[in-house]
């Protein structure tokens, strides 16, 4: 039996590259994915047992690959996603055609992240993607023609010239489309992104962090339930397989730059194709984490989501009093604990709060 | 070496007008120092001197010179520290010469700190040779800086060599300068030894290393000599002069320079100034020696880390081996907790202090403002001193409040007179003279509260002149002042190190100023904070601290959990070097803050 209940698979390509990106990946080559093909198959093979609960198909951009190639892919995973009750693969609306939306149904796909980011055309232009909104319509359709209805869009904000106004009408268009899930993430300046390389830097903390309360109003306004830091579902479509991680369960990554955490092990595969490829000692990052170390990481990705953590749980596995074990954190007046249940009440300073759980 | 053909000196001159250069000159050309061993300010051993271009310690060393006369001559050479807070110093370095070399930079003229030398060297009894230098630089103007020479400080130029220690041009003049101008030391070789400390380090080995200038007689190793004024007797283990490397020698005889160990355990056994002679056949008078110079500036050092106190403890002990002017004693802040108050000559000894137990004990402190010490007359009649604002008493107990005045004088090219005499009125100076120098330039003199030329007056008057003004002060004494104290208040909390003594006029600006630059430097904490600046219980100006809004990180899955507790780690560790008073953490650069006020 696979202990293991989650997978997540990473696509290391991509058709052309978003300024704001430092994520592993090459612009797609054919045959470097075939090669990629036949070096992942072996690593499957290696590593994976049938039966996860939750997959997660993500890059880079899955869609980037050829129709082929995608079919393979999925056709390696197959043997493990049998018990999936989700699925879910990231697209990109300009590789995303009707050919792959209808292999994705067929190999059991349920749920689609679709990588919108705004839809503003002069924004989208400025990080370098090349859709517009007529365009998330049209795809947004298809899939629903097809019943892939669970569709998630990816939204960011505090991006360079983007104001409050045109946030908002990105919220207002997005609205129209009455997604069941909706993941926003402000603009993180990586030093290693185009962004990063020519000194771009943030908007101001102040304009963040009122694009933050416009976006949270806005969205629980109409019904979408703030369930973690980024993200917002209507009803009970939150992500399966991202609450896992936040429930900080076990969780094997697959291909490049991948992490995978089983019990106290955490270990992450190289973001070198040429290791990848040449190696069968893939582990960039192999460590055992202590208890103290666990501990605190169950804390950290539990706070950010408006369940928080489960007390009694967290308790009995680590064997402690989580009052006694973290006087300053428990106490900290952001914290509230009730119900079996620890939160924090201004999700936008968890890291300030994460700190008095800290050493 | 008989005593004719040996020649003490200092070179004297304001700062950056060429003294170390031309040091390093006389070096190659008596090949003093192998060329491959040259490295610029040779005399500047200290890393800090020699990274900042300025010299804090003195030190000396033994230049050999044949003469055009062909006769071979003994110098020893004294450096000297150029800046006003080491006026100290100098007098002593000054104490061990017979003769100085004037250095003036051609295109800058006189400048406060060289007419403040000259007079420290008059006051010695010194003779002194003008030298000219920089006259290699297009501004150069020898014709007038003579000139300035001859009429305000009254000394001959027309031999006076002009030079460019930077190219070497006409250098060779200097050294022939210091045979022809120069006396050869007094004193006579068969009275009872009579030798002047003028400065002394400490090393792990040999004890105290003590330098002497020998006036009259001579010492030996093995005999057993004795302090005149700290009453100790000792034998001789050691004996050498420096070249800059040390070189043994088995005596010392009158006129010469050099060191001596004698097994001298603590530098606190030895005191500057004083007059080593034979035990066995003493001299009759001591020489006058020189009055210790007292801090003039305190402040508060802290560890961030409390538990570096004992840290922070050795490394004070360590420095002051080898800097009796520096003071420290414990003391403990609410705020700060166990840490030391520092007393220093000025500021630019402070910042040297602080950045050495920094850097060579590395450290990482937190300074507190720099105050005055205080005069406090007590209603009961009684008087205290007070160097740190925290202590001053509650004002009803307060009878009187003096603080220490200084006379400063201005050298300024007179198109800048005017923004000078408005910043010396802003700063409390009270306009004492302005005396003509040439056509182009005045000497001002004020008065004014030391506390005020600690809070940025010299910065400011650099920055108002645009560098052409130079200062130079001396302590004149206490004078009562309309004083209070201000404390600020971080979420309702005095933060005693953050306290200051202000003139009452002042207060509410000056509240005002330090409020706001705190809420600039403080990071945002989870909840307003309000900060206040208070006299007594009367708060006088108030900002807030915004609470922090967002501090998040966007994503978080499972790939970046180990990338996100760094971040966190690195957030954590930037906590824990700032100081925590009640929940709000505050900087380091906050408890400077008092201090630089641009928006004045």
């Amino acid at each position: 039996m696979n202990e293991v209940k989650h997978l997540y698979v990473h696509v290391p390509f991509c058709r052309s590259i978003c300024y704001y990106c430092d994520f592993c990946h090459r612009i797609y080559d054919h045959e470097l994915a075939q090669k990629w093909l036949e070096r992942f198959k072996k690593e499957i093979e290696n590593s994976l047992v049938p039966g996860y609960e939750t997959i997660y198909i993500g890059g880079g951009t899955p869609t980037a690959l050829e129709y082929d190639e995608l079919k393979t892919l999925l056709d390696y995973l197959k043997p493990y996603s049998q018990q999936a009750f989700e699925y879910t693969i990231e697209a990109n609306p300009e590789s995303l055609d009707e050919d792959k939306i209808i292999l994705m149904k067929e190999y059991g796909i349920n749920r689609i992240s679709l990588g919108v980011q705004s839809t503003d055309t002069g924004i989208l232009r400025s990080i370098n993607r090349k859709h517009d909104f007529a365009l998330i319509k049209e795809k947004i359709a298809l899939l629903r023609k097809h019943g892939l209805d669970n569709i998630s869009v990816d939204l960011m904000y505090s991006l360079p010239n983007q104001t409050l106004e045109t946030l908002q009408k990105t919220l207002d268009d997005i609205l129209s489309l009455d997604v069941p899930h909706i993941s926003i993430y402000s603009l993180t300046i990586e030093e290693n992104s185009v962004f990063g390389r020519k000194g771009i830097s943030a908007l101001d903390e102040e304009i963040e962090a009122d694009m933050y309360e416009l976006i949270e109003k806005c969205l629980t306004q109409n019904g979408y339930r703030h369930y973690e830091i980024s993200n917002f579902c209507k009803e009970d479509c939150y992500s399966r397989h991202n609450m896992s991680y936040w429930n900080y369960e076990d969780f094997i990554g697959v291909s490049l730059a991948a992490s995978s955490k089983i019990g106290s092990r955490r270990y992450t595969n190289t973001r070198s194709f040429e290791r990848y490829f040449s190696s069968d000692d893939i582990h960039e990052e192999d460590i055992v984490l202590n208890k103290k170390e666990q501990m605190f990481e169950h804390i950290m990705m539990s706070l950010r989501t408006d369940l928080g953590l489960d007390i009694d749980g967290f308790e009995r596995r680590y064997e402690c009093k989580i009052e006694e074990e973290y006087p300053q954190g428990t106490g900290n007046p952001h914290i509230v604990i009730e119900n079996g249940r620890m939160y924090c009440k201004d999700l936008a300073i968890l890291n300030t709060v994460l700190l008095d759980f800290m050493e | 070496m008989d005593r004719e053909h040996i020649r003490n000196f200092s070179i004297i001159a304001h700062i950056d007008h060429g003294k170390s250069t031309l040091a390093d000159r006389l070096l190659e050309l008596t090949d003093t120092v192998a060329k491959r061993d040259m490295q610029d300010q040779i005399l500047d051993s200290l890393e800090l001197e020699r990274e900042r271009g300025i010299t804090i310690k003195l030190n000396v060393v033994q230049l050999k010179y044949k003469a055009k006369n062909g006769e071979d001559y003994i110098f020893h050479l004294i450096d000297t520290p150029g800046h006003v807070d080491f006026t100290y110093e100098v007098s002593r370095s000054l104490a061990a010469c017979d003769g100085a070399i004037l250095v003036v930079d051609a295109s800058q003229g006189i400048e406060a700190q060289t007419l403040a030398n000259t007079y420290l060297a008059l006051d010695n009894d010194l003779e002194i040779m003008p030298v000219i230098n920089k006259i290699d630089l297009p501004s150069a103007d020898i014709g007038r800086t003579k000139n300035e020479i001859e009429e305000i400080i009254g000394l001959d130029c027309s031999d006076a060599p002009c030079i460019s220690a930077k190219t070497g041009q006409n250098v060779e003049d200097v050294l022939e300068g210091i045979v022809k101008y120069l006396p050869a030391p007094k004193g006579d070789v068969n009275k009872p030894l009579k030798a002047l400390v003028f400065d002394s380090y400490y090393d792990s080995y040999r004890g105290v290393v003590v330098f002497i200038c020998i006036k009259d007689g001579d010492v030996k190793v093995g005999d057993k000599i004795r302090f005149m004024q700290a009453d100790t007797e000792y034998e001789v283990t050691e004996l050498g002069v420096k070249t800059p490397y040390e070189v043994k020698k088995d005596r010392l005889s009158a006129g010469e320079v050099g060191y001596l160990c004698a097994s001298i355990k603590s530098i606190q056994d030895i005191h500057i100034g004083d007059t080593i002679t034979s035990a066995k056949d003493p001299c009759e008078q001591a020489l006058p020696g020189y009055r210790k110079m007292n801090p003039m500036v305190y402040c508060g050092m802290y560890p961030t880390d409390n538990n570096k106190y004992n840290d922070l403890r050795d490394a004070l002990e360590k420095l002051s081996l080898n800097d009796s002017s520096l003071t420290f004693e414990a003391e403990s802040s609410k705020a700060l907790g166990f840490g030391f108050r520092l007393g220093f000559l000025g500021l630019l000894h402070m910042e040297v202090v602080q950045e050495r137990l920094e850097r060579e004990y590395n450290l990482n402190l937190i300074a507190t403002a720099p105050s005055v010490i205080y005069k406090v007359t007590l209603t009961d009649g009684s008087v205290i001193y007070i160097d740190n604002p925290s202590m001053m008493p509650e004002a009803t107990l307060v009878e009187s409040i003096e603080e220490p005045y200084v006379k400063a004088s201005i050298m300024v090219p007179n198109e800048y007179i005017g923004p000078i005499m408005q910043l010396s009125q802003d700063k409390r100076g009270i306009y004492k003279d302005m005396v003509y120098i040439d056509d182009n330039r005045n000497q001002l003199i004020y008065e004014m509260p030391l506390s005020e030329i600690i809070f940025e007056y010299f910065d400011k008057l650099k920055s108002v002149s645009r560098g052409y003004a130079s200062l130079d002060y001396e302590i004149i004494g206490y004078r009562p002042g309309n004083l209070v104290k201000m404390d600020i208040l971080i979420n309702g909390e005095i933060v005693d190190a953050l306290s200051i003594i202000v003139h009452r006029d002042f207060a509410y600006k000056r509240g005002q100023a330090i409020t706001v630059k705190l809420k600039e430097l403080l990071p945002k904490q989870q909840f307003e904070i309000p900060i206040q600046a208070a006299i007594g219980n009367k708060v006088i100006a108030r900002t807030n601290i915004k609470s922090l809004r967002k501090d998040v990180l966007a994503k978080c899955y499972g790939g970046d959990i180990s990338r996100k507790k760094k971040l966190l780690e690195k957030q954590k560790e930037g906590k824990k070097r700032m100081k925590a008073i009640g929940s709000v953490e505050i900087p380091q650069e906050a408890f400077m803050a008092v201090l630089s006020l641009d928006d004045e």
